[in-house]
């Protein structure tokens, strides 16, 4: 394959696989909303004292950090139905939403314990170290992105299953080599300046935090 | 140290042994009790949503849909556009165009398809389905058949083959859920590899990655036109010929929509429309579309045609002489346990690997499988980890470059795309250049710890920074590794963790693991509730485990620590 071949070939499956990232960063997007929002409220209830409340939050934050959330991926595919009725209408359950359900477990564990963290930072008027979660929260969302590929084997159109397509339309053995490779740049390319601007983040979190205490 | 805010999976080890013990006991209750009520408000959950028939839903929805294969030319496949086409989508599209509505094309595989059937996804499965009795018990398989094919296999030239005995023992590819690859497996001992779709096994075939390749007779020759397929042969002869069925959901049976395709079907056949199409689709002539077309048009001896519906009283059936006649009996269960059909028969649960021998066989050797896969990735992340800290820190400031960037760019890429890169298009491109292939197994181990050892260079990079603030002079090196170990273990331990927890993800490249398994049970019976629900507290024990095996060489290390 010559590569201005290559390049041809890319460039003119570029809105497809672009349309695919997009799925990508809103499954992504949808699964950090769900997973903050409980994880929160299991925060919360743990810094509510010592008592039954923070005892149950303390274990379902445990439940949520042993879950797989590749098999619970399948989990959920399997067992949650395709479409609903209720009082007479239909209701569809798109598997992409599955797919942000399977990852926002992951989300509700991590908040749970960084939030709850950095809550306690606020009760003690440590506002910077309070301030550290946005980092973690944003690095942790390029982690769900990238998890958020798994979603192609329950068969949503993501970027990853969008490749799979583009190489059964296309044919041809280098074909795949490159369409993957794309698509890693894609993540790449979304992943590494936010990464880099939150590392960045949090260096300066941490001077600051130092400089309060000497 | 770290920020506090750091540690995303911190696991502490605090509280007495028994306390522990305690509340990893009510863990698992409160872990049990949703599963199980997911498990018991299936049905309720599943049970069909729809109004009271099928077709009702279809025509207030206006359009059909149908799942028919991608990857299964000329019978369904993808056109220049990414459009379905092929045998079978012509097949739904006329039968849209009798209801008078329009059609929606899904793709389906052999693995998902009655699956999304089951959800509603779906209305009718019209995909190379073959009719046998156990995809009887969970879909309604609508007669006549449209189509038949039996199993044979594709194998590279000069592959020596003349019966199925002489593949005794070896390793065959094969495409998950095809009703062939169970009683072929057993029957000649096949060593089967079983991928997710047609286009990975027919690159594994390729590849060189097992000797034969299981196939449908009639795929074949959609096959065989492929450039790096044509000198294949097919040597053997066909074995368990099956007719292949229009599928509906099991609560169909008996419904206006199963009557409405089954005439429709039988108007295929009397007008001769199937032949037109399988030529329409250059599709090598079938004995079967013959022989079908002649018994359906044949008379009876007063003139009416002998293939027609019998009267209410007998269940408003075609005649025995109409219906498939040959059936597999492919049922042999074997070592049946009693505990097993009891839950089956009381409670509705199919623990098929309780009472069926093959089930139990292929979901305790994916149970090893995965074990093997979680030792692997642990040593290898570590491996990769530690070795990578210390080239960095080796003194050279172009390898310590190096590292980091490798680092950096190795932990932004998805671990999956990582896995289909390594294993197809570099796996590929070493095959043909080199003749040498990777076993599955490895490339899933050394993506999965290549990505799990980036994070880890990443702590042991950091945890050695302040290790240098502390003492001045302090240099990572072999003998100093376990400082920075010790200093660095709770992002460590949460990479590992996380590897264990991602070991599935080898399934998409046919490693025979324990998803693997259990959805290839679930492909072949249906049992999705009970299959997952397994599978998930496999699974979760097993990370469990993983999880008490490292807060237990952490109060270890910190006893040492501490004298």
């Amino acid at each position: 394959m010559a590569s201005t071949e290559i390049v041809d070939l890319l460039w003119t499956w570029t809105p497809f696989l672009a349309g695919g990232f997009a799925w990508n960063i809103l499954i992504s997007l949808v699964a950090m909303l769900i997973g903050t929002l409980f994880g929160a409220v299991l925060a919360r209830l743990r810094l509510s004292g010592p008592g039954p409340l923070a005892h149950a939050s303390l274990l379902l934050t445990e439940l949520t950090r042993n879950i797989p959330t590749f098999v619970f991926l399948f989990y959920l595919a399997f067992l949650i139905p395709a479409e609903f009725a209720m009082a007479g209408d239909l209701y569809a359950f798109p598997v992409w939403l599955k797919a942000s359900l399977a990852l926002s477990v992951a989300v509700i564990g991590f908040v749970s314990d960084n939030l709850f963290v950095a809550l306690q930072h606020r009760q003690n008027r440590n506002h910077a170290a309070t301030l550290l979660f946005i980092p973690s929260w944003t690095t942790y969302l390029l982690i769900i992105v990238m998890a958020s590929s798994t979603a192609s084997v329950i068969g949503v159109g993501e970027i990853v299953s969008r490749c799979n397509v583009v190489i059964a339309a296309v044919g041809g053995d280098e074909t795949m080599l490159w369409v993957y490779t794309y698509a890693i740049a894609y993540f790449l390319l979304f992943c590494l300046p936010l990464n880099w601007a939150m590392g960045y983040a949090r260096k300066r979190l941490l001077a600051r935090i130092e400089a309060a205490a000497s | 140290m770290r920020a506090p805010g750091w540690r995303s999976h911190p696991h502490p080890a605090n509280g007495s042994k028994a306390a522990v013990m305690a509340r990893r006991l009510l863990l698992l209750a409160v872990w049990l009790f949703p599963l199980l009520a997911l498990a018991c408000g299936r049905t309720a959950l599943a049970a069909p949503p729809t109004p009271a028939d099928r077709l009702d839903l279809i025509e207030k929805r206006g359009a059909l849909i149908a799942g028919v294969k991608s990857d299964y030319p000329p019978f369904g496949m993808r056109d220049g556009n990414g459009r379905l086409i092929g045998f079978e989508a012509d097949l739904a599209g006329e039968l849209a165009r009798r209801l008078g509505v329009r059609l929606q094309l899904v793709a389906v595989t052999s693995t998902n398809r009655l699956q999304k059937l089951e959800e509603g996804a779906i209305d009718v499965v019209i995909a190379t389905l073959g009719d046998t009795p156990q995809r009887r018990e969970i879909a309604t398989l609508v007669e006549p058949s449209y189509y038949a094919s039996g199993a044979t296999v594709v194998a590279p030239p000069n592959s020596h083959l003349s019966t199925w005995a002489d593949l005794r023992g070896r390793k065959v590819c094969a495409t998950q859920g095809a009703y062939f690859n169970r009683p072929m497996a057993q029957r000649f001992l096949l060593e089967l590899q079983v991928f997710n779709g047609t286009r990975d096994t027919r690159l594994a075939l390729r590849d060189g990655r097992c000797d034969a390749w299981l196939y449908d007779d009639t795929g074949i020759v959609g096959l065989l036109a492929d450039s790096d397929l044509a000198n294949y042969e097919t040597p053997l002869p066909s074995m368990m010929v099956s007719p292949w069925a229009i599928a509906l959901a099991a609560s169909e049976r008996g419904s206006r929509l199963e009557q409405v395709i089954s005439d429709t079907i039988a108007d295929w056949h009397r007008s001769g429309w199937l032949i037109a199409a399988e030529q329409r689709w250059a599709i090598k002539p079938s004995r079967f579309l013959v022989d079908m077309r002649e018994l359906w048009t044949r008379l009876q001896p007063d003139g009416r045609p002998l293939c027609t519906r019998q009267s209410k009283a007998d269940g408003d059936q075609w005649p025995a002489e109409c219906r498939n006649r040959f059936l597999l009996s492919s049922a042999d269960v074997d070592g049946i346990q009693r505990f097993g059909l009891l839950l089956k028969e009381r409670a509705g649960f199919d623990v098929s690997i309780i009472h069926d021998a093959y089930d139990r066989s292929l979901f305790l050797h994916g149970l090893w499988v995965t074990l093997q896969l979680m030792v692997a990735c642990i040593a290898g992340s570590l491996a990769v980890g530690c070795l990578g800290a210390l080239a960095a820190e080796a003194g050279l400031p172009w390898l310590r470059g190096l590292v980091r960037s490798f680092a950096a760019l190795a932990r932004m890429t998805p671990p999956l795309l990582l896995i289909y890169l390594v294993f197809f298009g570099v796996g590929h491109v070493i095959v043909s250049r080199f003749g040498w292939t990777f076993d599955g197994a490895a490339i899933a181990i050394v993506c999965l710890s290549t990505y799990t050892g980036c994070a880890i260079v990443s702590a042991l990079l950091d945890a050695t920074a302040v290790l240098r603030q502390q003492q001045a002079g302090f240099a990572l090196r072999w003998r100093t590794l376990a400082q920075s170990l010790r200093l660095a273990y709770a992002p460590v331990v949460a990479s590992l963790i996380n590897v264990v927890k991602a070991t599935g993800m080898a399934s998409v490249i046919a490693v025979p693991e324990l998803v693997s398994a259990a959805t290839a049970i679930v492909a072949e019976r249906g049992n999705a509730a009970v299959m997952m629900n397994v599978l998930m507290i496999t699974y979760f024990l097993l990370v469990l485990a993983v999880v008490q095996f490292f807060n237990l060489l952490e109060r270890r290390i910190l006893r040492r620590g501490e004298h």
